[in-house]
């Protein structure tokens, strides 16, 4: 695809011509960090945040999304009447900008659980609308971050336009035409110059110092490590550990299990049938009619969690469930980490270090 | 429907605010008189009827006296619901509990109180009379409130959360007040309320009680972090809840002791004890 000079001073200026034509979210500063939110103000776009609570899975996968609504009456034959009605929520264009490579690795996976095997209509609708730009990570957001271990430093290609931080302009990447038909359509922008793409790749190849390293082990090999070390004592001390509290998977930009309930209006004739966020982590997650639970323990819930992140999503659909965000150890506060997870039953299981 | 099921609202000890929470909703839910017949509600209105099939019980049973009253109430209504902490937990009421009955009713009453005021420990109503339903909080939240009476009308069972309150917190992006440094009870409490106190900035004081699996043993680890004390880490987890501490016996994880001590002095408040007549 071609790459493109966008000067930072008519960011802004872009920014305002797609708010005539989309719905415009992007980070923005909060009281203690940042957040994906609407833009209604160019300036409010922070394209060099660090990082957020949520990931912008919200915007693929709403918290509360209702799925059809019903209306129920008594018939003529004395029996109850159902009409239902599907419901595709939050399908409107919208551009959401300055993802990280991490959350867009997350993006590809959800496009993957979303659309394969089961083809999920309700997200597939929202999906087509939806124009990703990515913003070049060149630092780490912190301490947590682990991205460079996951292999999540570089984008994947999931993104419409793809944005670098080159000091008094921005690199733009289109990485499909209807992302190239946006950025022409809405600023004017110049093709980049043979020195230009010089410049691109000295940003891009002087960056990767600036992360470091933390697990013991290479990703590839988490798979073998979760599977050997299935029992080890680790699961229980963790488990001791854990709050039940879910933060780590609602932070997740992989996690994307729901529950789905049915919410009445008041006269408890109509209502809407919803899913909702859940988490593994819960105790009724794996609760069962009967009442058997299949993972009671919360030591049994932190195993399946990082059985789930480095083995079981890469069987199914062949990336591994982590990106290296860093956000479930920024909210854990009993500090369950993945690298110190991963790194202790590599030590527990006496490998040799893999890296 | 056909007929409307008859429900009522009763009050023991308690501030009523449940009560004020379910007649402000009223403002807004009228369509909820569409579903059923109050025929009881003291808060709200002079009429009184002593036929109901749901009965709403805001407050803490804290004295001798109460028990016949909610005895009658279990014996009428084939419903009994508790209607906020007080009622659920036995609330802040049971703060009292720590100290010699006799000596709490002369520090409130002065000195013929306990002659003059009938008084005990204070209880949740569930240790008195069989509790079907609970709405927990102080106060309760409305639309819980909402969601209970259309499960009950649907003869569905109402369930509560089995989660923190941490989950409901990190759904509205709020910054973690304990990563904040600021105490909060939200990961050993029940959700339900939408983090609200959270969401404004204060720490959770666990008003709905415990969620099944709270982790007291690393939640004071994380109080400790924010310089409590032991003893002031007791305090925030017996605030609503010292009934439950109380009746886990030796198992209690708090670390001073909880049970009636005779002798010991009550604290010194910034609200006086009243002077004697």
């Amino acid at each position: 695809m071609s790459l493109y000079i966008l000067p930072k001073e008519r960011l802004p200026e872009f920014v305002r011509a797609l708010q005539g034509n989309y719905r415009v979210v992007g980070p923005v500063k909060t009281e203690h960090g940042f957040a994906f939110d609407d833009i209604s103000d160019p300036q409010q776009l922070q394209l060099d945040y660090t990082t957020t609570i949520l990931p912008p899975k919200k915007y693929f996968l709403p918290q509360r999304e209702v799925l059809f609504s019903y209306h129920t009456e008594q018939g003529d034959n004395g029996r109850q009447r159902i009409e239902m009605r599907p419901v595709y929520q939050g399908v409107e264009p919208t551009v959401i900008f300055g993802v990280h490579t991490c959350d867009m690795n997350g993006i590809m996976l959800y496009d993957k659980v979303f659309s394969e095997g089961f083809r999920d209509e309700h997200y597939m609708e929202r999906r087509e609308q939806i124009y990703v730009i990515g913003i070049e990570c060149l630092h780490p957001c912190d301490e947590a971050s682990f991205c460079k271990d996951m292999g999540t430093l570089t984008a994947p290609p999931v993104y419409d336009l793809h944005m670098t931080d080159a000091g008094d302009f921005y690199f733009v990447d289109t990485g499909t035409e209807k992302g190239e038909r946006l950025l022409l359509d809405h600023v004017y922008v110049k093709m980049a110059e043979k020195e230009d793409i010089q410049k691109l790749g000295q940003i891009l190849s002087s960056k990767w110092p600036r992360f470091r390293m933390r697990l013991k082990m290479s990703r590839d090999q988490t798979p073998a490590l979760l599977t050997l070390g299935y029992q080890a004592k680790l699961w229980q001390e963790l488990g001791e550990r854990c709050l039940a509290c879910g933060s780590c998977t609602n932070v997740c930009p992989t996690c994307f299990c729901f529950d789905v309930i049915d919410e009445n209006d008041i006269t408890l004739q109509n209502g809407e049938r919803v899913r909702v966020w859940d988490s593994c982590q819960l105790y009724e997650f794996a609760l069962v009619a009967g009442g058997h639970n299949f993972r009671e323990s919360k030591a049994s819930r932190v195993r399946h969690r990082l059985m789930r992140k480095g083995k079981y999503i890469k069987q199914v659909h062949g990336l591994i469930g982590c990106t290296g965000c860093g956000r479930c150890e920024r909210a854990c506060l009993v500090h369950i980490t993945v690298p110190g997870t991963l790194n202790a039953l590599h030590e527990e299981m006496q490998l040799e270090p893999g890296v | 429907m056909a007929t409307k099921p008859k429900i009522a609202f009763f009050d023991f000890t308690s501030c009523e605010g449940c009560q004020l929470t379910v007649i402000d909703l009223l403002q807004t839910h009228l369509g909820l008189l569409d579903l059923v017949e109050i025929v009881q509600f003291r808060e709200a209105m002079s009429e009184k009827d002593e036929d109901y099939q749901i009965a709403f019980v805001e407050g803490s049973c804290t004295r001798k006296g109460d028990e016949a009253r909610l005895l009658q109430i279990r014996e009428q209504a084939s419903m009994v619901v508790a209607l906020g902490a007080c009622a659920h937990l036995g609330g802040i009421n049971a703060l009292k509990n720590r100290w010699a009955i006799e000596n709490v009713q002369t520090y409130v009453y002065g000195k013929n109180g306990k002659d003059a005021y009938e008084s005990y420990p204070a209880r949740p109503i569930s240790a008195v009379i069989k509790v079907d339903a609970v709405i927990p909080g102080c106060p309760i939240d409305r639309y819980e409130f909402l969601r209970v009476v259309q499960l009950i009308l649907q003869g569905r069972k109402p369930r509560l959360p089995d989660y923190p309150l941490c989950v409901e917190c990190k759904l509205k992006e709020n910054a973690c007040l304990n990563t904040l440094g600021k105490p909060c009870l939200g990961p050993i409490t029940r959700a339900g309320c939408n983090a609200i106190c959270p969401t404004y900035g204060d720490g959770c004081e666990g008003c709905r009680g415990w969620h099944p699996e709270a982790n007291f043993t690393y939640m004071r680890e994380i109080l400790r972090g924010h310089g409590l004390s032991d003893a002031e880490i007791d305090a925030r987890f017996t605030m609503f809840n010292h009934y439950q501490f109380q009746h886990m016996g030796d198992e209690a994880p708090i670390t001073t002791p909880i049970s009636p001590a005779k002798d010991e002095p009550l604290p010194t408040s910034t609200f006086a004890a009243p002077k004697e007549a």
